[in-house]
C-alpha cells in the first residue's frame, strides 16, 4: 500500500482535474441509480394514485444521465492523460537520477522494458479500480439511508451483502493477486528466457538439430504459465460467483419482507439495490487490478528512488580544472563484496590529448575503468583524478560534459537522425552536424537519403545496419564537446573492413582530444601513443 | 481500415475456427444466464405484484424458491463461462504459439537477417498473450451482443407487443447511432488505443537508452520532452474521443429512452386501469438486461484492436511447415564426407548483387579447406549453404555425391559440426549446453568432451563444476570459454564435416593461439571447412595440415589451392 500511496501522492498536481473528474462519476452514477429506482417507483404510484413528481423526476433524470456520463467520459479521461505523463516523468527522472549514480549503467534492456509494463499496469489505476471503489463508498451511505424505512435488520443485512460484495471480495481478490501474481510473471518470465533462447540460438538450434527440444521446452513453461494464471482466473471467477450471490441474496432478503412493506417503498427499493448491486458488480475484478497495481507500484517505486550505489554528489563540488590528464591513483575495485577484485591496485597515467588503448580479455575490466572514469561506479580505494582534481569532489554533470563515451549500450533513439545527433551538442549548427556525419564516414548515405537530416530512425535504429548504426553513434560522440573520448569496444559487431575503416576514421577525426580505446585486440591500424593491457587487476604497458 | 488491417482481421478469422466450439458453449452459458435473468425479473415481478395489492396466480414462496434457483443458475453460468474464457484463450494461445514457434524455427536462420530476435521473441511471447482477450472475451461478447438482446426482445414482445417493439427500437439505434458517430465505439477504442501505444513506444525507448540520455546530461530535456509529447498526445486524443465518446453515450441514450418511454407508457396504462403492475415491472426490469449485452460488447472494443496489432505481426511469420515425409538419406557418412560445390549461386537480396556467384570447388574426405577473404566475400555463405540454413539459388551441392537439397535437415545436422564467431549459451547448465550436441550422451561422453576441449580446469574452479548454470542470470563465461563449450559440443557430436565459421574472430591474440590448437585437435580425422581471415587460417592450416585455400572476393572464387 505505501508504493500505491507514493504513486498517488505524485498526482497531487493533478487533484483538481482527478478530483473533478471523480466529483461527475459519481454525480453520474448516482443520476443512474436514482433513475432506475424513479422508473419502477412510476409504476407503483401510477397504480397507487400517487404524487405527480415521478414522471417529472424521471424527465429530468433520464437525461442528466446521458449528459453526466458523457461529460464524467472526457474528463476522467483527461485527467488520465495527464496523471500518466506525470507517472512518466517521475519514473524517467528517478531512474535518470540512478543511472547517474551507475544502476542503469549495468541494468540490460530487458529489465527495464519489464519496468516499463510495471508503469504500464498503473494506468488503469484512476478510472479501473478508483473511480469504482468511490462509487462504492458513495452508495454504501445512500443504501442505508433509503433503506432505513424498512426496519434495522433488513438494512443491516443488505448492508453487510453490499460490504461484502463491494470491498471484501475485492480486498481478497487484491491479495489473490499479489500472491499469485507473482508466481504468474515469473512463470511468464522462464516462458521469455526459453523463446530468447530458441531464437537467438537459432543457428545452433538449426545446426544440431534441436528443433523439437526448443519447441517441447517452450511450451513445458507455457503449461507452466498457463497452471498459474488458471488458478488465478479461478479465484477471479469464484470472486465474481460470490458477488453476484451477495447481490441475488440482498435481493432474497427484500423480496422476503415485501409482504410486510408498504407497496411504493417496496417497489423503490427494490429497484435501488438492483441498482446499486449492479453498480459494484465490476469490483471484484477491480480488486484483482488493484492487487496487481500494488505489486507493480512497489517495483516501479523500489526502482525510481532505489539508493544509488556509486558516490553521492559533492555538497559544493570543486570548480573544473583546466587540464583533462586523466590519471588512476592505487584504485581498487568490484562490483560487489562477494566478487573478486577487478582492478587490485591500478595505476595508470593517460596525458591530456594521448591516443591511448587498453587491451585485454573480457572480464579483465576494461568496461569498469570506464565506469570509473564517468563516476558510475566509485573505487573502493583509490582515486581517479581529473586534471589533477579527484572526479568525486566533482559534479558529476560537469564531469560528463568533459568526458565522453561511446559503447555498445550507445543507444539510437527513436527519432530523426538530427535529434539523435543533436543529443550530445543541442547547440550545434547544421554544418557541424554534417562535419561530424562526414567524419564517421555517413555524410554521403545521409545526403542520399530523401529526408536527409530528418530521416527517421526506426525501433533502436533499425533501418540502418549495424556498422551504419556504429557510425551514427560515432558521429554524435564527435559531436559532443568533451575532451576525453572513451570508447569501450567501439567495432563490436562490426565486420573486419568496417572496422579497419572505422578506427582509420578515428585517426583523422580525434583532433587534440584525448582518445582512451578499450578494445579485446588491435587492427593495427590504429595511430597510438600508448598501449596498456589488463590483466590480474593491473595495467601493464605493451607496445606501441 | 487499412489493406494490413483487413489482412490481420481475415487472418484472426482463419485462426478462431478451431476454438468455434468451445466460443459456442460460452454464448449458450451467455444465453442460458439471461433467460435466468428473465425468469427472476418474472418472479420479482409477480411477488411485487402481491404486494401491490394484486392477487398473483403464483404464491410467494413458490416465486422466491424459483428466484433462488435461478440466482444458482445464473452463479453456476457466470462461473462456467468464466472458466471457458480462459480454456478458449490458453487454448488459443498454446495452439497460435506452437504454430509461430514451429514457423520460425522451420525458417530457420535466414530469419534473422530481415528481423531482430528481440522483435520475433515479443511476437512469439507479448503479441500472443495479447490475442487472449480476443478469443476468451471478444469472440463470446459480439456474438451475444446480438442474440441476447433479441431473446429479451422476444420475451418482452410476447408479454407486450408494443413495450417489445419499443425495446427493440431503442437497441436498434444503437448501431445506427454508432454508424452516425463515425463507428464511434470502434473509434474511440482505436484512438485511445493507439495513442497510449505511442505514448509507451517513446516512453520504453528513452528507457532503454536512459544510460546514453544520462551520459550526455541531457535528462532535463529528455523529461521535458517526454512531457510535453504525452500532453501534445493528450489534446490531440482527446479531440477525437469527444466525437468517439458520443457512440457510448448514444448506447446511454438508448437505454434512458427505453425505460424512461417505458415506465411513462405503463405509468399510464395503470391509472387508467389497464395491464397488471406485475408484466409492467417485469419488463421495466428486463431494459438493464437487454443492455448488458451491449456494453459488454462496446466494453470488449479494445481487445479487437489489441488483437488486430498482434496478428498483423504474426500474419507475417512464415508458415509451420508441414510435418515430413519420415524419409531418412542414404548412409553418406559411411567413411568421411566428401564436399564439392558445383557452380554454385547465392542472392541474399538482389539490391546487394550475388553473395556467391558460380564458386565451385571439391575438399575430399579428411581434408581441411580454408575460406579467405575479406567479409562479404562469401565465406559465411558457403558455410550457411552446407548447413542447411539457406538453399542454393544454382548449382548443385553434394555430400558424397548426394545432392545436398535431398537430404532432409535432421539427416544434415547429424552429419555436421558447426562452430560460429560466437556460440549461444542457453540458459541452463554447462552440462546441458555441451549434451544438446548429442542428447543420448553418457556424462562419461560429456566429461571426455569437456576434457579434449580443455575446458576442464575452468570447470573445476566453478562453486557446482559442469552443473554451473550460465546466461544472463547465472554465470558469465568469457569469450574464450564459451568458444570452448561450443568445441566441447562438437566433440561430443562426432560429426565427420566440421564446420567453423570465423570461430576466433572475437577472442583476443592470446585466447585464439589456444582455441585454434584445441580445433586442429577436433579436425583431426575429419573434413573440416574453416572460413576465416587469412591471419588465423595460415595458423590452422600450417603444422602438418594439408593446405587447401580458396580466396573468395565479392563472391568469385579469385584464387584456388588445392581444390580444384
Amino acid at each position: 500500500m505505501i508504493a500505491l500511496t507514493r504513486v498517488l501522492a505524485l498526482w497531487r498536481r493533478r487533484a483538481p482535474w482527478l478530483v473533478l473528474g471523480a466529483v461527475i462519476s459519481l454525480v453520474a452514477l448516482a443520476s443512474g441509480v436514482a433513475l432506475a429506482t424513479v422508473s419502477g417507483t412510476v409504476i407503483a404510484a401510477a397504480l397507487l394514485g400517487g404524487t405527480l413528481a415521478a414522471p417529472l423526476w424521471l424527465r429530468v433524470l433520464a437525461p442528466a444521465r446521458v449528459v453526466l456520463r458523457y461529460v464524467e467520459r472526457l474528463v476522467t479521461h483527461n485527467a488520465m492523460f495527464r496523471a500518466l505523463s506525470d507517472l512518466r516523468v517521475w519514473f524517467f527522472r528517478g531512474l535518470a537520477g540512478r543511472a547517474a549514480g551507475g544502476l542503469g549503467y549495468r541494468r540490460s534492456g530487458d529489465v527495464l522494458a519489464r519496468l516499463v509494463g510495471d508503469v504500464e499496469a498503473l494506468d488503469g489505476l484512476y478510472l479501473r479500480i478508483l473511480l469504482p471503489m468511490a462509487g462504492a463508498a458513495m452508495l454504501l451511505p445512500i443504501l442505508l439511508v433509503a433503506l432505513w424505512r424498512l426496519g434495522p435488520g433488513l438494512t443491516i443485512g443488505v448492508g453487510l451483502l453490499f460490504v461484502a460484495s463491494a470491498f471484501v471480495i475485492p480486498a481478497w481478490a487484491a491479495r489473490l493477486a499479489r500472491g499469485g501474481g507473482k508466481r504468474v510473471a515469473e512463470a511468464g518470465a522462464a516462458m521469455r528466457v526459453a523463446a530468447v533462447d530458441a531464437v537467438s540460438g537459432i543457428r545452433e538450434v538449426r545446426a544440431f538439430g534441436l528443433e523439437g527440444s526448443m519447441l517441447a521446452s517452450v511450451q513445458a513453461r507455457e503449461a507452466a504459465l498457463f497452471s498459474a494464471q488458471h488458478r488465478q482466473s479461478l479465484g477471479v471467477a469464484w470472486a465474481g460467483v460470490i458477488a453476484l450471490l451477495c447481490g441475488q441474496a440482498a435481493l432474497g432478503l427484500l423480496l422476503l419482507n415485501v409482504g410486510t412493506l408498504a407497496g411504493v417503498l417496496a417497489v423503490a427499493s427494490l429497484f435501488l439495490v438492483i441498482a446499486a448491486f449492479e453498480a459494484v458488480s465490476g469490483l471484484p475484478r477491480a480488486g484483482w487490478l488493484a492487487g496487481q497495481a500494488e505489486v507493480a507500484a512497489g517495483r516501479v517505486v523500489a526502482a525510481a528512488e532505489e539508493p544509488s550505489e556509486a558516490g553521492a554528489e559533492p555538497l559544493s563540488p570543486a570548480a573544473m580544472p583546466p587540464g583533462s590528464a586523466l590519471r588512476f591513483e592505487a584504485v581498487r575495485f568490484r562490483w560487489q563484496p562477494d566478487r573478486p577484485w577487478i582492478f587490485d591496485g591500478l595505476t595508470l597515467d593517460i596525458p591530456q590529448g594521448f591516443r591511448v588503448a587498453l587491451l585485454g580479455p573480457s572480464g579483465s575490466g576494461k568496461s569498469t575503468l570506464a565506469a570509473l572514469a564517468l563516476r558510475l561506479a566509485t573505487a573502493q580505494s583509490g582515486r581517479v583524478l581529473l586534471g589533477g582534481v579527484d572526479i568525486a569532489t566533482l559534479a558529476a554533470g560537469e564531469l560528463r560534459g568533459r568526458v565522453g563515451m561511446l559503447n555498445q549500450a550507445t543507444h539510437l533513439f527513436s527519432d530523426t537522425i538530427r535529434a539523435n545527433l543533436l543529443l550530445a551538442n543541442p547547440a550545434a549548427s547544421d554544418v557541424a552536424l554534417w562535419a561530424a556525419l562526414d567524419a564517421a564516414q555517413m555524410g554521403e548515405m545521409v545526403r542520399g537519403l530523401p529526408e536527409r537530416l530528418d530521416t527517421w530512425v526506426g525501433e533502436a535504429g533499425m533501418g540502418f545496419s549495424g556498422g551504419q548504426g556504429r557510425r551514427l553513434a560515432l558521429a554524435r560522440a564527435l559531436l559532443s564537446p568533451a575532451s576525453v573520448l572513451i570508447l569501450d569496444e567501439p567495432c563490436a559487431g562490426l565486420d573486419v573492413d568496417t572496422e579497419r575503416e572505422f578506427l582509420t576514421t578515428l585517426n583523422e577525426v580525434a583532433g587534440t582530444r584525448t582518445i582512451i580505446l578499450i578494445v579485446h585486440r588491435l587492427t593495427g591500424v590504429e595511430q597510438l601513443d600508448r598501449v596498456w593491457r589488463l590483466s590480474g587487476g593491473y595495467a601493464v604497458a605493451a607496445a606501441a | 481500415m487499412s489493406e494490413l488491417k483487413q489482412g490481420a482481421a481475415r487472418w484472426l478469422r482463419g485462426k478462431a475456427e478451431p476454438s468455434s466450439s468451445l466460443v459456442r458453449w460460452m454464448v449458450a452459458l451467455g444465453l442460458l444466464g439471461v433467460a435466468a435473468a428473465i425468469g427472476q425479473a418474472f418472479c420479482i415481478g409477480q411477488i411485487l405484484d402481491g404486494a401491490l395489492g394484486h392477487p398473483s396466480h403464483w404464491s410467494t414462496p413458490d416465486l422466491l424458491a424459483v428466484f433462488a434457483v435461478l440466482a444458482l443458475v445464473r452463479a453456476a453460468t457466470g462461473f462456467l463461462s468464466e472458466r471457458a474464457a480462459f480454456g478458449t484463450g490458453a487454448s488459443a494461445r498454446r495452439r497460435l504459439r506452437t504454430e509461430a514457434l514451429g514457423g520460425l524455427l522451420a525458417a530457420g536462420p535466414a530469419l534473422l537477417r530481415e528481423r531482430s530476435s528481440g522483435e520475433l521473441v515479443a511476437t512469439v511471447i507479448d503479441r500472443i498473450e495479447a490475442l487472449d482477450a480476443f478469443f476468451a472475451r471478444w469472440m463470446p461478447a459480439s456474438r451475444l451482443a446480438i442474440l441476447g438482446p433479441a431473446l429479451v426482445a422476444l420475451v418482452v414482445l410476447i408479454v407486450d407487443p408494443v413495450g417489445g417493439l419499443i425495446l427493440a427500437g431503442a437497441g436498434l439505434i444503437v448501431p445506427v447511432g454508432m454508424a452516425l458517430s463515425g463507428l464511434g465505439a470502434a473509434k474511440a477504442s482505436r484512438q485511445q488505443f493507439s495513442a497510449m501505444g505511442r505514448l509507451q513506444a517513446r516512453f520504453l525507448d528513452r528507457i532503454r537508452g536512459i544510460g546514453t540520455i544520462v551520459l550526455n546530461g541531457r535528462i532535463d530535456d529528455e523529461a521535458r520532452g517526454l512531457a510535453q509529447a504525452a500532453d501534445e498526445l493528450r489534446q490531440r486524443t482527446m479531440r477525437v474521443l469527444r466525437v468517439a465518446f458520443l457512440s457510448a453515450t448514444v448506447l446511454d441514450l438508448a437505454f434512458a429512452l427505453a425505460l424512461v418511454t417505458l415506465a411513462l407508457r405503463f405509468a399510464a396504462r395503470l391509472s387508467g386501469g389497464q395491464g397488471d403492475p406485475g408484466s409492467a415491472l417485469f419488463v421495466l426490469l428486463l431494459v438493464p438486461e437487454f443492455f448488458a449485452p451491449l456494453r459488454t460488447f462496446s466494453a470488449s472494443y479494445q481487445d479487437r484492436f489489441k488483437a488486430l496489432g498482434a496478428a498483423e505481426a504474426l500474419a507475417a511469420l512464415p508458415e509451420a511447415p508441414l510435418p515430413e515425409a519420415p524419409r531418412d538419406i542414404r548412409n553418406v557418412a559411411a567413411q568421411g564426407i566428401a564436399v564439392a560445390f558445383e557452380n554454385v549461386q547465392l542472392t541474399w537480396d538482389p539490391a546487394r548483387g550475388p553473395a556467391l556467384d558460380g564458386v565451385s570447388f571439391r575438399v575430399p574426405a579428411g581434408e581441411t579447406l580454408v575460406l579467405a577473404g575479406p567479409s562479404g566475400a562469401g565465406k559465411s555463405s558457403v558455410i550457411e549453404i552446407l548447413l542447411g540454413f539457406v538453399p542454393p539459388g544454382g548449382g548443385r551441392v553434394t555430400l558424397n555425391g548426394a545432392d545436398l537439397t535431398t537430404l532432409v535437415p535432421r539427416a544434415l545436422s547429424r552429419l555436421t559440426a558447426w562452430i560460429g564467431q560466437t556460440p549461444m549459451l542457453f540458459a541452463t547448465s554447462i552440462r546441458e549446453n555441451i549434451r544438446l550436441a548429442r542428447p543420448e550422451a553418457t556424462d562419461a561422453q560429456v566429461a571426455d568432451a569437456v576434457r579434449a576441449a580443455r575446458l576442464d580446469g575452468f570447470v573445476a574452479d566453478l562453486p557446482e563444476g559442469l552443473d554451473t548454470t550460465i546466461g544472463e542470470a547465472g554465470f558469465g563465461l568469457s569469450g574464450g570459454q564459451a568458444q570452448r563449450v561450443a568445441i566441447a559440443r562438437a566433440f561430443l557430436k562426432d560429426a565427420p564435416l566440421l564446420l567453423l565459421d570465423e570461430p576466433t574472430a572475437h577472442l583476443d591474440p592470446a585466447t585464439e593461439t589456444e582455441v585454434l590448437d584445441s580445433l586442429r585437435r577436433l579436425a583431426v580425422g575429419r573434413t573440416v571447412i574453416l572460413a576465416s581471415h587469412s591471419a588465423a587460417a595460415h595458423a590452422f592450416s600450417g603444422n602438418g595440415f594439408a593446405v587447401r585455400r580458396l580466396d573468395l572476393r565479392e563472391g568469385q572464387v579469385v584464387t584456388a589451392r588445392g581444390v580444384a
